[in-house]
């Protein structure tokens, strides 16, 4: 079964088109992550997800029905990209208060022990500092054993030691055959904690594929030389290249043949090609360059 | 209703040091000033001004409680994301403002008998089981429209707005409803404004009651009215505060 099905969907906030076409269909059990940069439209699609923004255009489904009854029937948690707790309730008293809205939740000592809060259990939330609130908030988001978990960059103020904590949280969850996922600015966070990513970039879907494919894809080698003022049109059609990114008269072409790649920049074009280098290409800038503005 | 969304609701106002010295101390130290230095004269309608001041201050002490615990928290929910997170779960959205209305209703009872006891206790105040059987739920569910008002200024207004507006409608309410100074000391203008003011017919009902006299139907009338208008307007402010975009 689809846990999460959107259809040619797009949103706008005004003149803003945040989403743009985005056709994404995620199978129930699996943990997705959604990589992109600021801006790429992650937030808003969880939050169509959820029935808190509606569809400019197309359809969005979750568990076969649509958000608001998923939502209703506590098949669905989640954890927002920004929110607070209340100061005066404890830890215990706010996780405690969530699970019970739902129909079928957790137990409270194993949420608590999932979200490695144990030892914060009595501690007001006023109290709490950012990563521990972003625990609290995980904790809130898996109390009602939802059948799909949604998570808006979890990880955003937690240090080294509580992410790798959140994770194993995370997969544990992930581990009970529920569909999870969330979105994330990071490659390596997505590659190591989910069976597929999905890159998302000015709102529409740029690659998908397990982690492996992205970084066989986006692999490869890149070619760095300066343009100039040169026009950089035709560049994406040489041999082998996957990306063409611009930046300041630098250009630099993703590609899986590094030398067919140079070959025809020197006989194809008639550029005038200066400080050429070739370079195993970096992780990060080959995300960077897949989801470049163009 | 969920019973845990009414007792976390709860629990946090009475955890919060400024609600509980502006509802619960303030009301009750102001009845005890006012009740030693004009406790023992008698007013028009031949009541003792202690059994009035009981009904004034009872009245402010509800009014503060009625309006404490619903604008600037309800405000400061839905600007932090908490009411955000509240709409992820299956909790739905007429549940969570009715909770808010029950729960401003639940504070305002502590609020109101605090004021009565110190005036039993304190100044030896008694009435007919009567009279205490109409006067307390008549003060108690006379604050409907206060508790609405709250809830208007929390959904339609921002934390740093709400904050301000709020505590000068309670202070404006209780001057001008007479809770501080009795009606008949202020000029005529005041005294015009006064009756037009749900604060002002709310405690007018109680100091007829304590006086043992019939409550005028036009008191009743007007908090009704306000209640319905504050009622409607509340609800349409949080129709907008969750409407999804
Ligand atoms: N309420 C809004 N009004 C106007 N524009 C908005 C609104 N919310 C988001 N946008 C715009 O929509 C686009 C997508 O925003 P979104 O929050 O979905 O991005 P994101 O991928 O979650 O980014 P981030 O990584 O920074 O959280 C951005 O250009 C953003 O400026
Ligand atoms: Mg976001």
């Amino acid at each position: 079964m689809e846990a999460i099905a959107f259809t040619d969907v797009s949103k706008s906030y005004g003149d803003v088109l945040a989403v743009d076409g985005l056709d994404l269909s995620v199978r129930a059990g699996t943990t997705v992550a959604l990589l992109g940069p600021n801006g790429a439209g992650k937030s808003t699609s969880v939050n169509m997800l959820l029935g808190l923004l509606r569809p400019t255009r197309g359809r969005v489904e979750v568990l076969g029905r649509s958000p608001d009854e998923a939502v209703a029937r506590g098949e669905v948690g989640a954890m927002l990209q920004s929110g607070e707790l209340i100061p005066e309730l404890t830890v215990r008293e706010t996780v405690d208060f969530v699970r019970r809205l739902y129909p079928d939740p957790l137990d409270l000592d194993e949420i608590l022990a999932m979200a490695d809060l144990a030892g914060l259990a009595k501690r007001r939330a006023g109290k709490l500092s950012e990563g521990q609130a972003q625990r609290v908030r995980f904790a809130m988001a898996v109390a009602g054993a939802p059948e799909l978990l949604l998570l808006d960059e979890p990880t955003a103020a937690m240090d080294v030691e509580s992410r790798l904590r959140f994770w194993a949280g995370m997969r544990d969850y992930a581990a009970r055959g529920r569909t999870v996922l969330f979105a994330t600015h990071y490659l390596q966070e997505a590659d190591e904690n989910s069976d597929r990513v999905v890159v998302i970039a000015r709102g529409g879907v740029v690659a998908d594929g397990t982690a492996a494919e992205i970084k066989a894809g986006v692999g490869g080698q890149a070619v760095h030389f300066t343009l100039g003022r040169q026009p950089a049109a035709g560049l994406d059609a040489l041999p082998g290249v996957t990306a063409v990114g611009i930046q300041a008269g630098a250009a630099t072409l993703q590609t899986t043949d590094a030398d067919a790649t140079v070959a025809a920049l020197y006989r194809g074009t008639s550029l005038e090609v200066r400080d050429l280098r070739i370079a195993g290409a970096d992780l990060e800038e080959a995300f960077l360059t897949l989801t470049r503005e163009s | 209703m969920p019973f845990g969304y009414l007792r976390i609701e709860l629990l946090r106002m009475l955890r919060n040091k400024r609600y509980i010295i502006f509802v619960g101390a303030f009301p009750v130290i102001f009845y005890m000033i006012n009740a030693n230095l004009w406790g023992t004269q008698t007013i028009e309608g031949g009541v003792k001004a202690d059994v009035f001041l009981m009904v004034s201050m009872g009245a402010y002490g509800a009014l503060a409680a009625s309006m404490m615990s619903t604008a600037v928290p309800w405000a400061q929910e839905r600007q932090s994301g908490w009411l955000r997170q509240l709409q992820v779960t299956p909790l739905p959205n007429a549940t969570i403002i009715l909770t808010k209305l029950v729960s401003a209703l639940m504070l305002v009872l502590p609020a109101l008998l605090l004021v009565i006891l110190a005036a039993v206790l304190t100044q030896g105040v008694s009435l007919t089981a009567g009279q205490w059987a109409a006067l307390i739920p008549a003060m108690w569910l006379g604050t409907i429209p206060f508790a609405a008002l709250g809830l208007v200024i929390g959904s339609l207004l921002p934390v740093d707005t709400a904050q301000p507006v709020a505590m000068l409608s309670m202070f404006a309410l209780a001057l001008l409803g007479g809770l501080w100074f009795p009606p008949e000391v202020m000029p005529a203008t005041m005294k015009e404004i006064a009756d037009v003011l749900p604060s002002f017919s709310y405690a007018d009902i109680g100091w007829h009651l304590v006086s043992g006299e019939a409550v005028p139907p036009s008191d009743a009338v007007k908090v009704v009215i306000w209640a319905v208008v504050l009622g409607a307007l509340a609800v349409f402010g949080y129709r907008r505060a969750v409407t999804r975009a």
